[in-house]
């Protein structure tokens, strides 16, 4: 009995521990001298090879495209993702003020949960949205944390050394989504790779830059 | 399922006045086209975000459903199609599509396929228009189903006047996006080892 309370002490102190906040240890305060938004993407136009590659009740998924991430002139972005053959899959815009719609989605994609998740995600890494007034800032261990309040939970974007190195999505306790990335041309340009890592949803979306990328 | 003046007529292009005349040149033409080798470039034009996405690989086709679409710049991707399979193939994983389960897929295959056989006129799935220039015959596909239609808005063949190669295949989106692939170098009845067509 006693060897069995200790066993169920011990499962407590480790499920606790999983459900804080990965960055507990962290103290932040405001400084807008280190915004992140200097690492907001600025670009013109840039095409990847996307890779998507998950999981769902045991079944697993893979499927592949090109992700088109382009500025438009009324500084609307637009993000295209269609196959290897030219079929679109989604057309998704965000308008000059964050606005988000979809223009065009394949049948088999138009799922309410799975929508949000993709503007989610590209929303973060776009840094479209973002609340900048419950922007706050931490460091540690080389690192500087600077964190948005979400609707739901918070966005960490981490960088070290002036380079952003990847942006956290965390829940109340446990992160939700990972976007690590490489390979920047400059503080602010898009990243040349890209790894989206769905802790939850199990699932990842991987993004290489394609050279030669679109033209006119 | 073949007619004359359900689309507007084509720049350039005059309607096909015997129809009957033309279906049996097609089909004259491509029974003697055992296989079809070729390069081929891709345009995909994005009309709202004015901009276009390229690429370019290599086409076989072998009678009577054997196809293989093998995109070798800027990315590399395959398709191959066999019978009633589909294998698809990119950089990490080979993937392979029964188009028995998928109708969508079936047609997509079906299409393609009787393009390059010369039978598209006898496709259900499509209302085939037929035009002709100087140069060569244009074939406007309407689809005829929901299930194309929410695909494509229309498909466009280009055919050689004298040997009826295919020369250009364009798939219109209903958002006014299309792509179109240039087939460029073809050869015909050129060996083609059976290999490049299994769908493993």
């Amino acid at each position: 009995m006693t060897r069995f309370l200790k066993l169920s002490s011990c499962l407590l102190f480790v499920v606790l521990l999983g459900a804080c906040s990965p960055y507990r240890h962290l103290t932040f305060h405001t400084d807008a001298t280190e915004s992140a938004m200097k690492y907001k993407p600025v670009f013109d136009k840039k095409l990847y090879r996307c890779v998507v590659d998950g999981h769902f009740l045991f079944k697993k998924f893979h499927l592949s495209g090109l992700l088109f991430f382009k500025k438009l002139e009324d500084k609307s972005t637009r993000v295209v993702f269609q196959n290897e053959m030219g079929f679109a899959f989604f057309d998704f815009e965000w308008d000059k003020n964050d606005s988000f719609k979809v223009n065009q989605i394949i049948p088999q994609l138009d799922k309410p949960a799975l929508v949000k998740t993709l503007q989610k995600d590209l929303s973060i890494f776009l840094f479209k949205d973002l609340d900048k007034s419950s922007e706050v800032v931490a460091e540690a261990d080389g690192n500087v944390y600077n964190r948005f309040s979400l609707v739901k939970g918070f966005a960490y974007y981490i960088s070290k050394h002036n380079t952003l190195q990847r942006i956290e999505n965390t829940g109340k306790r446990k992160r939700v989504t990972t976007i690590a990335m490489d390979g920047k041309e400059t503080v602010s340009s898009l990243p040349d790779t890209v790894l989206f890592n769905h802790h939850r949803a199990h699932f990842t979306i991987q993004l290489n830059k394609i050279t030669p990328h679109a033209d006119e | 399922m073949i007619s004359v003046g359900i689309h507007a007529q084509p720049k350039g292009y005059t309607a096909v006045k015997n129809l009957s005349a033309f279906q049996q040149s097609l089909s004259q033409a491509n029974a003697g086209k055992q296989t079809i080798t070729s390069d081929f470039t891709q345009v995909k034009n994005l009309s709202l975000l004015s901009d276009k996405i390229k690429s370019k690989g290599k086409f076989y086709f072998k009678k009577d459903d054997k196809v293989r679409i093998e995109y070798t710049s800027p990315y590399s991707y395959l398709l191959v199609m066999n019978g009633g399979q589909i294998m698809v193939k990119d950089e990490q994983k080979t993937s392979k599509i029964n188009t028995k389960n998928s109708k969508t897929m079936q047609s997509v295959n079906r299409i393609m396929i009787d393009c390059m056989r010369g039978t598209v006129l006898q496709n259900p799935d499509f209302k085939v228009t037929a035009y002709e220039n100087a140069q060569g015959y244009l074939l406007s596909l309407a689809p005829a189903n929901d299930a194309m239609r929410k695909m494509f808005k229309q498909i466009d063949v280009i055919m050689d006047k004298k040997t009826y190669d295919v020369r250009k295949f364009t798939m219109t989106e209903q958002n006014g996006d299309f792509t179109y692939m240039d087939f460029i170098n073809s050869k015909q009845n050129a060996a083609i080892n059976d290999a490049l067509f299994k769908v493993k």
